[in-house]
């Protein structure tokens, strides 16, 4: 039976020391307050744990024994504590394990372990990467779910829900403005549900779905791998590509995950490149759904975020000073993902986002309304028109931008309602994917930052971002002119 | 749990009794909601490194769903479900993978944090069976510190394909508290291991009473 675990000498005098140092402490008194024992208390002080130390640091005479114990036990061993303490635990371990566990001699490499060279090496895994981005991103999320699937379902809605709705409530509601609420151009169900249900739920759909089969396979953490070296360049470990390629899911979701990441400096730096060039699948999906018949504008809208996400990062770890991060990950097992479990993943990720955005839409929709209805709609659009035709756009564009302050995605589908109306041009809109994917994170996302980096850094992110957004749209729509290009 | 982040509350010379109280009281609080809720309900943490099948284990207990997937780090806060083994209703809490008790990271923190500040009738550690010898020294830490706590050795349908033998009895002695062995996402040991917490807890209750 392990009563516990001995450690070398100099720790355990140490341990002593310590807790009878803690036990004098009447005020302090860890133990009554923690329902874990004595000398796991001591163990924990004597590597200094930050929040028991923070409990401590109310008595320095106290804290000032605890180091010199620390100093000692350290000179002692002739390495820090924590290491010492790591390798005894480990030793025994190992011993343990020896005993208990009989692994075959000759270990066959199976097939798992060949894909797994294959998607770590560069070499060959950038061509899987691109394979995965053509068929899973291109193919799947864009042609098929933004393509055909909205397309059917908005031509649905167009032809059998809107008129029906619009009939029934010019009937039975006499006031014009509340019909405008309700239906037409503007309305909750012809505006706010259609966009939530036709445009941005197909979208969002596909992409869960092929996002679940990679995440299951265990390709993610060999992507992180791979990426590794590129993604320190900007500061960041290889970790941060799993908050990051979740980004291209949802960036709210994202955002929380940073909390993976070891260093607080690396976790502001992937929040904010997480507001500024990630774009969420409604957005890069509708995205990728508009520019798909011209393949040079989407290759071009691609490598320009691809760009900023570099750039913006490396000029950010630049500038953040602290620690580097170190890349240390569990690499787990390839598997053969079991349909269901992707189908069930994929159902209740769908099921929390719909929710989600669906009081949101609502909710723009009636702001608009109220906008629209108050003429302050009409003021702001009148501030944003310039900057609009500054960036070689459509006036008609200016209330894209105005969604988009409420939700990345509502903007998104927005210019996709507009481009089957108005029929922009190759550059406008590249310009405008371009502006509306660096623009402010949605609500949420913005709530969920405030959350986890505190409102001054969060408003210090924001009041980088939206000037930055057009400042990009507008110098990409500059240097297209000046070189005559045009998509 | 924001608590003890604000060293300033004890400071807080205006009202200091009641401040005191609500440091001090927090823990306390605490402490006395679980031991009040626990006089009905088991309170069972599921504990272990990242990417061990936690969340899987814990749909299977609990029958609702958090997301699970194989990378490490899924799960970032806790989750709460129910459960009730035979006649015993069971609260059984969900955590983010930790690599020990001294944590580096902020997912690893919310874990640790919930064994200090929250008092469980039954800890489950889950590992992966194919890196047991490197999972093992969270075990210890948690019988170290006192916990109650079960191993349970996940992922064995794995661990068996690549032809590695376990044996658990062994362990349970070495160890001195209960081994279960297990593959939770082919649903093979979940009900074993609901059986052995149910006696893990009968038994502790008949060793803490007066």
């Amino acid at each position: 039976m392990l009563a516990q675990i001995a450690y070398p000498e100099a720790i355990e005098k140490a341990l002593a020391e310590i807790e009878s140092l803690l036990s004098r402490e009447n005020k302090l008194s860890l133990d009554n307050i923690y329902p874990i024992s004595r000398r796991s208390l001591a163990l924990l002080v004597l590597q200094k744990d930050p929040t028991l130390w923070e409990r401590l640091e109310q008595n320095d005479k106290l804290l000032a024994e605890i180091e010199a114990a620390i100093l000692i036990a350290s000179e002692q061993l002739g390495e820090p504590v924590t290491a010492a303490i790591a390798s005894s635990r480990q030793q025994l371990a190992w011993q343990m394990e020896q005993q208990v566990l009989r692994e075959p001699s000759e270990a066959k490499t199976p097939l798992s372990e060949t894909i797994h060279k294959l998607t770590v090496n560069p070499i060959t895994g950038f061509p899987i990467l691109v394979f995965i981005l053509y068929f899973g991103v291109y193919k799947f999320v864009g042609e098929f779910g933004a393509g055909t699937l909205v397309d059917t379902i908005e031509t649905f809605f167009e032809e059998n829900i809107n008129p029906v709705v619009n009939q029934i409530v010019a009937t039975i509601i006499p006031w014009q403005p509340l019909q405008d609420l309700i239906a037409n151009d503007y309305g909750i169900i012809t505006l706010g549900i259609r966009y939530a249900t036709a445009i941005v739920l197909p979208v969002v759909a596909t992409y869960f779905l092929m996002f679940s089969f990679l995440e299951d396979s265990g390709y993610l953490p060999r992507l992180s791998l791979m990426l590794d070296r590129l993604f320190k360049s900007i500061g960041l470990s290889g970790r941060a590509v799993i908050p990051m390629v979740l980004g291209l899911g949802c960036d709210t979701m994202a955002t929380l995950v940073t909390r993976t990441l070891e260093t607080k400096r690396e976790r502001l730096i992937s929040t904010f490149l997480l507001a500024l060039a990630v774009p969420c699948a409604a957005q890069w999906g509708v995205i990728v759904g508009l520019l798909a018949q011209k393949p040079a504008a989407l290759l071009f809208w691609a490598g320009f975020i691809t760009v900023v996400f570099i750039v913006v990062g490396y000029l950010t770890a630049q500038l953040l000073p602290g620690k580097k991060a170190g890349f240390y990950m569990e690499i787990p097992p390839l598997r053969l993902p079991k349909f269901k479990n992707i189908l069930i993943k994929t159902y209740v990720r769908m099921k929390w986002y719909f929710f989600e955005i669906i009081p949101l839409f609502i909710w723009a929709s009636v702001l608009i309304w109220f906008g629209r209805l108050t003429g302050l709609f009409e003021q702001i659009i009148g501030l944003l028109e310039p900057i609009t035709l500054a960036l070689g756009l459509p006036e008609q564009v200016a209330p894209i931008f105005l969604y988009g302050f409420f939700r990345r995605d509502y903007g998104a589908a927005g210019l996709f309602d507009l481009q089957q109306q108005l029929a922009l041009s190759g550059n406008q809109l590249v310009v405008a994917a371009i502006v509306l994917t660096l623009f402010l994170p949605c609500i949420a996302q913005v709530q969920i930052m405030i959350k986890e980096q505190g409102l001054k850094t969060t408003l210090a992110m924001i009041a980088f971002i939206i000037p930055f957004a057009f400042f990009m749209g507008y110098l990409v729509n500059f240097s297209l002119t000046i070189l005559g290009v045009s998509f | 749990m924001q608590c003890n982040k604000c060293p300033m509350k004890l400071k807080c010379s205006d009202s200091p009794r009641q401040k005191k109280r609500g440091l001090l009281g927090f823990f306390r609080k605490k402490k006395e909601t679980t031991t009040a809720e626990s006089v009905k309900m088991t309170q069972i943490a599921l504990v272990g490194m990242p990417n061990v099948g936690k969340s899987v284990l814990f749909n299977g207990l609990t029958g609702t769903y958090v997301t699970v997937s194989n990378y490490p780090g899924t799960t970032v806060e806790v989750s709460r479900g129910q459960t009730s083994i035979g006649e015993l209703p069971v609260a059984v809490v969900d955590t983010p993978g930790m690599y020990s008790l001294l944590p580096i990271t902020e997912e690893e923190k919310v874990a640790r944090d919930l064994l200090l500040f929250q008092s469980f009738d039954v800890v489950i550690h889950v590992v992966d069976a194919k890196n047991l010898g490197r999972m093992l020294p969270l075990t210890f830490q948690l019988i170290e510190a006192g916990l109650p706590s079960i191993l349970a050795i996940n992922m064995m349908d794995e661990a068996q394909q690549l032809g590695i033998e376990i044996n658990p009895e062994y362990l349970e002695r070495e160890l001195g508290i209960p081994v279960v062995t297990m593959a939770a996402a082919a649903n093979f040991g979940v009900n074993e291991l609901k059986a052995r917490v149910a006696e893990y807890v009968s038994s502790n209750c008949l060793s803490r009473s007066y």
